[in-house]
């Protein structure tokens, strides 16, 4: 039950980077914090973050880089979905926040000179990449793990891990005044009172079955925000990585760095006599073998100008295809990254991480042989719709105004990749973990004022009776799922599930195959009611919220499929083959979906974007029309799109 | 004991180089005289056993050490306290040599073992010839410092004839005690370079296990030489030797003398020195 | 969650032991589940695969059993148990290694130095504590903006980032034969840390910042359950799946404590 001290507390959901960071900065504000977690939030899913984190720094301003270049390059490589003012301000923010992680004691690189190095990134043409080593995102969220040990050992930070957040406690006023979440090892589900929530839960990968993600970025916690009335936003717009090590479990990421570093794309092929490429005579010949005038370096003969660090959703639409005119590797679905020309120290040194990884799980030596990748779902630019309070010439934030990145629940935030800002269509690489920080640092403080110039009671003083009815609900939703004994196996259930959404809803999509994946998402959802759990255990019943957030997943399922559906056009990660243009009239707009509890599925509107200083122009990063004739894979350029 | 627990550790690490280790190796290479000492030619060897000769030499030489009680006491202290803490840490630990087959591993079991062994064979080892437990050795042999080497042969033989069954298992526990004392110091030493953090690198922990490997090769050597040297020795032989040194005649009688004689040495000790050379 | 165990590649059958226990204080008890596979196998797709179809070879219906998993890329430390009786994170455990042929048997354990939950999953608990007992941490002076960090060189970088990938798997510690079973909260501050967490505070000894904590993390080291509690069995790092010099780091912190105690013997403080 509910505790009634007096002292006003903040409860964060998720101790990943956003979560951990607004601890943090919300502890710092005077305000203590209950953190609660799935896992022990030194295992949250920022570890595997790998190459890096963005910001203006001097080497690259005195080349002609700035605050400003590096908003405008989020901005393009986000096709000018992203609202406007929150990224100016996190990139004029940026170079603070490496700053104070660097004083956390982060190990970036060093040049030999002791400064940080840095390394090139996708979608940039300078080095405004710091890096540690290729577990980026392991150091940053380690830093920050260890300042919350400590603000812990002050008193200030109580941790719940191994306890799973199953809705927010709203009052008649539609205020959010805590949640009501399940100690994963007794399973007591329990109501905790809050002046504030700040969910920073990260991504839904595993809707999508296999991805890069954790297995437990089930989106499950979003969804049940977005049941409880919150609006989930840009849904359809999901980051599908261009180079993952496909495996039988998940998809393991090969970082971006990879290429950043000089990885070289390329497939083996063959030039006929007009120069245009076509299969290589022997598609599984040892790639060792194959001489340069055989290999297709397809992303550097199409984009000149970026080449290999052309933005994600373009790599990976032009791996997609490459493998779909039948020149991937073997004639399968891969193609090469290939680091092996580069001295082995060098590689080790800068990129030591992933190496390891690709030689563990594959069991080759990426030092010896080009990895074989293929494009893996990865990062949710969608999420929980948040809003903000811009400045008087919407360049920036307001900085601590109380709305901030508040869901259009009152007292209900979404931190990191569980909101929909900032990153617009196609998130830039290593620009995740910058967000993730920058929203626990500067909006964390929002979140403190907001609780202290609070116009609602203290939730010490709101009655029991509203957390004993949230109780009562979940408890019996539990009750209810337990008792079900039907002959559906809810493990079939996602699966058929992540197959569906993968196939209908990742790099090229159609109305007909997404309108085919809404009704089977319907049945799914139909089956889910008669499915049975095979343990009724009251103690660590890990098959019983597995089975609860399946039905979670599903209702998030359905939001992104209805989404992309209504979205005909082509922007960023969404791609419509039947609709392959790019659409400002109709869809420079944000996707919000509702739910609605009678069908238990989403309708849909659109928002306008806060365009503010950048006006949106073509996205073509410079292509090239290939000279093979095959059709371009892109909207990239709409006017040779037909070619 | 918890207040002091960095002392008490490092006190424990250090009695096991200084004094234990270091008389180990004195010891080691005076009782290895039994083989070498056939090659001292700073000992009128004229018919007589060298080695018996410069191995009572050195007994006697210290035997006359100034303070030698005071050292020994020292010593057996040390023992006992590096002993007793020794076991209580040990058994602190559970060893796991079946799962981790990794030869580091291995070593730190025997370094537990061999500490067990090496303490009951010095606890013997010091109370049959040091204390006169006699009633512990087979045979019933008191060992003398007047007549170092026989005495000890037949402590270790089961008595004067030849080697009696239980003489074998003296000798044996004998041959395994010094094995694990030696094994047991060697790999001490490598310990301790690590937990004093004189070597941190891989490198340098590799290094000074070689010097370790080395030393406890050369003192197993000279642990194992002293052990088969004296078992293989005739009591009766040496006793000649012995009493010559001492400037008696020997006689073809001298085993039933040389008793009668170590009777009287330990009624009152009169035995005057003029056997020696000095 | 995957429902399927493998790529396609090199199918076959393998049989899988798996140590089951109820909850903290039930009786383990073993059971056996026959698992397709095949080439990009590992553990966890064993265990994923087990739990949609939990029917042991008996034809007998059980509860999925309940394991830790989490980024399933070796860098969040979660699945650590014991595999074919050595301790290592389950992702990477490939089955093409272990059970290269139909039929070859595979059998999984929880860790046995931290008290079980349920079935392979335990409670790492000593371990933060630990960390937290060691002052594992950089003491800024909060979040405002107070420019750059210490300068360090490269090569002070390349040692520190080695030692800062240490995920809190506790493979070593498992391993350890001074590591033992504690489960009594109350002695966590009195029992050994292990190499992991001696390897931390070395990591922020290292640290310009870290070290202003340098002497209360060296006397922590000097007390009970601290540095002088290693045995050198060196299994550690044999075990370590980041390959983190931890004899390196327990040398280190070895060399720190000897200085730190001869000097507080002569300063008195």
């Amino acid at each position: 039950m509910a505790g009634a001290s007096q002292q006003q507390r903040v409860i964060v959901v998720g101790g990943g980077l956003a979560g951990l960071a607004a601890a943090v900065r919300i502890t710092e504000g005077g305000i203590p914090v209950d953190l609660f977690s799935i896992v022990p939030v030194k295992r949250s899913h920022s570890v595997c973050a790998q190459g890096g984190i963005n910001a203006c720094n001097d080497i690259a301003r005195q080349q002609g880089y700035s605050e400003h270049e590096h908003f405008d390059e989020t901005i393009y490589g986000g096709d000018f979905l992203a609202h406007q003012p929150p990224v100016y301000e996190m990139a004029q923010m940026a170079p603070r926040i490496i700053d104070l992680l660097d004083r956390m004691g982060v190990p970036f690189n060093r040049t030999a000179e002791g400064q940080r190095d840095l390394r090139l990134f996708g979608g940039s043409l300078y080095k405004r990449t710091h890096f540690s080593g290729a577990t980026t995102g392991q150091q940053l969220m380690y830093a920050l793990d260890e300042q919350v040990r400590r603000a812990e050992a002050a008193g200030k930070v109580h941790k719940y891990e191994h306890w799973e957040f199953l809705r927010p406690v709203l009052d008649e006023m539609g205020a959010c005044r805590g949640i009501v979440a399940q100690d994963l090892r007794t399973m007591q589900i329990r109501a905790f009172r809050a002046d504030a929530v700040v969910m920073a839960t990260g991504g839904c990968g595993l809707v999508f079955g296999q991805s890069t993600n954790s297995v437990m970025c089930t989106g499950a916690a979003a969804s049940r925000c977005y049941q409880a009335g919150v609006k989930y936003a840009n849904g359809e717009f999901i980051q599908v990585h261009p180079t993952a090590i496909p495996g039988a479990d998940k998809l393991r990421l090969m970082s971006e760095s990879a290429r950043g570093e000089g990885g070289r794309v390329w497939v083996p092929g063959k030039k006929d006599a007009s120069g245009a490429w076509g299969p290589h005579p022997q598609p599984g010949m040892d790639p060792r073998q194959i001489p340069d005038e055989d290999r297709y370096y397809f992303l550097e003969e199409r984009y000149p100008a970026y080449g290999n660090i052309v933005p994600r959703d373009i790599a990976t639409r032009e791996i997609f295809n490459v493998c779909l005119e039948g020149m991937g590797v073997g004639g399968g679905r891969m193609v090469y990254l290939d680091l092996s020309f580069k001295p082995r120290e060098e590689l080790e040194r800068k990129l030591g991480g992933i190496m390891e990884i690709y030689r563990k799980f594959v069991g080759e030596d990426p030092c010896e042989f080009p990895m074989k990748i293929f494009p893996g779902v990865h990062y949710s630019m969608g999420g929980l719709w948040t809003r903000y309070t811009p400045k008087s010439d919407l360049r920036g934030l307001e900085k601590g105004a109380p709305g901030n990145m508040m869901t259009n629940v009152e007292g209900l935030y979404a931190f990191g990749e569980v909101n929909y800002q900032y990153h617009g269509a196609n998130r830039l690489g290593a620009n995740a973990l910058l967000s993730c920080i920058f929203d626990g640092l500067f909006n964390g403080e929002s979140v403190v004022n907001y609780v202290r110039d609070n116009a609602h009671a203290p939730a010490s003083a709101v009655e029991q009776g509203l957390y004993a009815g949230a109780e009562q609900i979940e408890g019996d939703k539990e009750k209810d799922l337990l008792a079900r004994d039907g002959d559906q196996n809810v493990y079939e259930i996602s699966a058929e599930l992540g197959d569906e959404m993968t196939e209908a809803s990742t790099v090229i999509k159609t109305g007909e195959r997404l309108q085919r994946a809404i009704d089977k998402v319907a049945e799914l959802r139909d089956r889910y009611r008669r499915i049975g759990v095979a343990d009724a255990s009251m103690w660590t019943n890990q098959a019983l919220s597995f089975a609860k957030s399946v039905g979670d997943m599903i209702a998030i399922g359905d939001a992104i499929l209805r989404g992309g559906m209504l979205r005909e056009e082509s922007r960023g990660s969404h791609y419509r083959a039947d609709h392959p243009e790019r659409n400002d009239e109709r869809f420079l707009k944000s996707t919000i979906a509702e739910f609605d509890p009678q069908s238990k599925t989403a309708s849909i509107t659109f928002e306008d974007v806060e365009v503010g200083m950048v006006e949106p122009r073509k996205r073509t990063y410079g292509k090239i029309e290939p000279a093979s004739g095959q059709k371009a894979g892109a909207k990239t350029e709409p006017a040779g799109a037909s070619n | 004991m918890e207040r002091h627990h960095f002392l008490l550790r490092r006190l424990h690490s250090l009695t096991g180089i200084v004094p234990i280790g270091l008389f180990l190796v004195m010891h080691l290479t005076t009782n290895s005289t039994i083989l070498w000492g056939a090659f001292n030619t700073r000992i009128d060897g004229e018919g007589f056993d060298r080695r018996v000769g410069t191995f009572q030499k050195e007994v006697e030489f210290i035997n006359e050490l100034p303070l030698l009680l005071l050292i020994e006491i020292t010593l057996w202290g040390a023992i006992a306290f590096h002993s007793v803490l020794g076991v209580y840490y040990a058994t602190s630990g559970k060893g796991n040599t079946g799962a981790y087959r990794y030869q580091s591993n291995l070593r730190y079991s025997l370094q537990r073992w061999t500490g067990y062994l090496g303490f009951l064979f010095i606890v013997y080892h010091i109370a049959t010839l040091r204390w006169g437990w006699s009633f512990l050795v087979p045979g019933g042999t008191e060992w003398s410092h007047h007549f170092a080497a026989s005495t000890l042969a037949a402590a270790l033989r089961g008595g004067d004839e030849g080697f009696t069954a239980l003489g074998v298992a003296v000798s044996l526990f004998y041959f395994l005690g010094v094995t694990a004392l030696v094994f047991h110091f060697a790999n001490g030493l490598w310990t301790a370079a690590i937990t004093w953090g004189l070597t941190v690198t891989v490198t340098a922990q590799k290094r000074w296990g070689y010097a370790c490997t080395a030393i406890g090769a050369g003192l197993m050597v000279a642990g194992w030489a002293s052990v088969v040297g004296f078992a293989a020795l005739d009591p009766a032989e040496a006793r000649q030797v012995e009493m010559s040194l001492h400037g008696e005649v020997p006689t073809d009688g001298g085993e039933a003398e040389a008793r009668s004689m170590d009777v009287s040495s330990r009624g009152g000790d009169t035995i005057e020195h003029s056997g020696g050379q000095h | 969650m995957a429902a399927e165990a493998s790529t396609g590649m090199n199918e076959r059958v393998i049989r899988v032991r798996l140590k089951r226990q109820d909850g903290p204080d039930a009786r383990p008890r073993w059971e056996s589940f026959d698992v397709p596979v095949g080439t990009g196998s590992n553990v966890t797709s064993v265990l994923q695969w087990i739990c949609a179809h939990p029917v042991t070879v008996e034809g007998k219906n059980t509860t999925p059993p309940v394991y830790d998993s989490g980024c399933l890329e070796e860098v969040c430390g979660s699945c650590t148990m014991v595999v074919n009786g050595r301790v290592r994170q389950a992702c990477s455990a490939l089955i093409d290694h272990y059970c290269p042929k139909d039929g070859d048997e595979l059998t999984l354990e929880p860790m046995t130095k931290f008290p079980v939950v349920r079935d392979l999953s335990v409670d790492r608990s000593r371990l933060f504590s630990n960390l937290e007992r060691m002052r594992a941490w950089v003491p800024v002076d909060g979040t405002y903006d107070l420019g750059a960090g210490p300068e360090e060189t490269p090569e002070a970088q390349q040692t520190r980032y080695v030692l800062s990938t240490c995920m809190s798997c506790g493979c070593c510690l498992e391993a350890c034969p001074q590591y033992t079973l504690e489960t009594d909260e109350e002695a966590w501050d009195r029992a050994f840390v292990g190499a992991a967490v001696i390897s931390q505070a070395r990591y922020f000894n290292m640290h310009e910042t870290g070290s202003s904590l340098k002497k209360v993390r060296l006397t922590e080291l000097s007390g009970p359950g601290g540095v002088s509690d290693c045995g050198n069995a060196q299994n550690c790092v044999n075990v370590c799946p980041k390959e983190i010099p931890l004899t390196e780091s327990i040398a280190a912190i070895g060399r720190q404590v000897t200085a730190h105690n001869i000097r507080q013997f002569f300063s008195g403080d």
